[in-house]
């Protein structure tokens, strides 16, 4: 797992491919709802929960990543 | 112009009818609208609440890609008040309360965005220019939304939040519409996202000064043409003309209205308990189809008091009755306005009670969600439900089989009448925008014929 597999959940979810690893979710035109369906995607491919908080924290795909990474056993 | 001296009875005079008499009018046609009620304007109704501020007692909320909605508005002087909202939100889920910076329920955020991968995919299956010809459209138009969510969803959470989403956002019971009746309406409104969304989304403004004003200019416009007080009981049609029969409602005195062609811009409930003859080779509704299940509270405060707590006044709670509150204060803060909107199955609940019990559940529920705030200084309830000449808001809810049944015949004319109204628009069908591409597209279709009414619908789709 990589952010990179972050950046392909957000491009589906924002129907865009103009995303990087450092982009803002929300200056991409995202939402809450919208960041619930990255969360629930986040938690199948990478079996990690977080919460809405952690997205709002750093929400780019590297900041995501970390959080995610963070929690891995 | 093929309008010219054209004899067109027109029957409704909400936002659809309204907008197909006028260009109607404008083609040279000689128009009469025929109301039922003592008001124009239909599930767009201005509550005053004060000697200045009126409220949106129906439809209210437009964004950007309202495009017609927005051209009507401008040409008309109108203004529109933002629904920008600063603040947190509150929430009122397991009897707790709690606030927060975003608009996330407490609830688990992984289990709803699941909800809402599933939402997306069914949303993507539709075809929106024909939902009765989606890939499994007799599978998805037999199940009801709430079977869908018993067999395909088992985390509480989005078992908890999908009743109140559907609900804010169709004013539907998930047990009462079909799953393809939920995903075309998600589809047609622009997108689950864009449906729900204030900033950016279908909910960015409100026409200052409320909607109804929208409809009193159309009506303005139309002067004499537009007869109140004429509800349409029947409707005869034979090779050479068409008679229109109204029961009026005040003295029970029966009139006659002839015309060459008719265009019936009501809701499908109503439409269907209008006597024609020859009878419809198609119904207008099924015993399916329901009534969208929205009850608008609005309470009144000496101003928005909650922003100064910090607080945007938007809410959602997990039970009845105000499932959902929203910020409707007129940009000059010349009072606070909080509407609560009861939806679905709470709709029908608080419709069965008293004015008194309606009143003191609201204000019970308001001080359990701003327990800082005075009483409101006013509460006003208006009951779509119950109101007989609409039978319902925002719109009608087709149940299992009506989209396979009514949707291939929504907009055929049957000989001189034609048809329009929110509910035969595929585009932003339900909203105010729908209602509009419909009238406009029945205009068209009664001065140049149907084939050119499909093809400039298309061109306003692109």
């Amino acid at each position: 797992m990589n952010p990179d597999h972050i950046v392909h959940i957000f491009r589906r979810v924002l129907n865009t491919a103009e995303v990087n690893a450092s982009s803002d979710f929300f200056e991409l035109g995202g939402d809450s709802l919208l960041a619930t369906r990255v969360l629930s995607a986040i938690a199948r491919d990478f079996g990690t929960e977080l919460m809405y908080e952690d997205f709002v924290d750093d929400p780019s795909p590297d900041g995501l990543f970390a959080k995610a990474a963070a929690v891995v056993p | 112009m093929n309008g010219e001296g054209m004899r067109v009875v027109v029957v409704g005079a909400g936002l659809a009818g309204l907008t197909a008499a006028v260009d109607l009018a404008a083609a040279g046609a000689e128009v009469t609208v025929l109301e039922a009620r003592d008001r124009v304007g239909g599930r767009m109704h201005g509550i005053p609440l004060s000697r200045s501020v009126v409220a949106d007692g129906g439809a209210a909320y437009l964004g950007v890609r309202h495009t017609e909605l927005l051209t009507m508005i401008g040409e008309h002087g109108l203004g529109l008040a933002s629904t920008a909202m600063v603040g947190d939100s509150t929430f009122l889920v397991s009897d707790r309360r709690t606030t927060t910076a975003s608009r996330v329920p407490p609830l688990d955020v992984v289990a709803l965005g699941d909800l809402f991968d599933r939402l997306e995919e069914l949303v993507a299956q539709v075809r929106p220019d024909a939902p009765w010809e989606s890939p499994r459209a007799e599978y998805l138009d037999q199940l009801t939304a709430a079977q869908w969510l018993a067999d395909e969803v088992e985390h509480p959470d989005a078992r908890t939040f999908f009743p109140l989403f559907i609900g804010e956002m169709m004013a539907a019971d998930p047990a009462a519409i079909s799953v393809l009746h939920m995903a075309f309406y998600l589809c047609s409104g622009g997108g689950i996202r864009y449906l729900n969304a204030f900033e950016g989304g279908a909910q960015q403004w409100r026409i200052d000064g409320g909607a109804h004003l929208l409809c009193e200019a159309l009506a303005d416009r139309l002067g004499e043409r537009v007869r109140l007080g004429h509800p349409v009981s029947a409707i005869d049609q034979d090779a050479d003309e068409v008679v229109v029969h109204c029961v009026s409602s005040v003295a029970g005195r029966h009139s006659e209205y002839r015309a060459d062609q008719v265009v019936v811009a009501i809701p499908p409930l109503l439409a269907q308990r209008i006597e024609f003859r020859p009878a419809l080779p198609a119904p207008r509704a099924t015993a399916a189809t329901g009534r969208g299940c929205a009850v608008k509270v609005h309470l009144s405060y000496p101003a928005p008091i909650w922003r100064e707590q910090g607080l945007s006044g938007w809410s959602v709670s997990a039970h009845g009755p105000l499932l959902s509150t929203v910020d409707d204060s007129p940009p000059d803060e010349s009072v606070g306005v909080l509407t609560g909107f009861v939806t679905g199955a709470a709709a029908s609940v608080f419709s069965a009670l008293s004015s008194d019990e309606q009143r003191d559940a609201a204000l019970a529920h308001a001080g359990q969600l701003f327990p800082q705030l005075p009483p409101p200084t006013q509460c006003s309830v208006t009951d779509w439900p119950a109101e007989i000449y609409s039978r319902g808001c925002y719109a009608a809810l087709f149940g299992p089989g009506d989209w396979l049944r009514l949707g291939p015949t929504l907009t055929e004319p049957h000989g001189r009448v034609h048809w329009a109204g929110t509910e035969t628009s595929l585009e932003f069908f339900g909203l105010m925008e729908g209602a509009i591409r419909s009238g406009q597209r029945v205009a068209t279709e009664l001065i140049h014929g149907a084939e050119l009414a499909t093809v400039s619908r298309k061109v306003v789709a692109q």
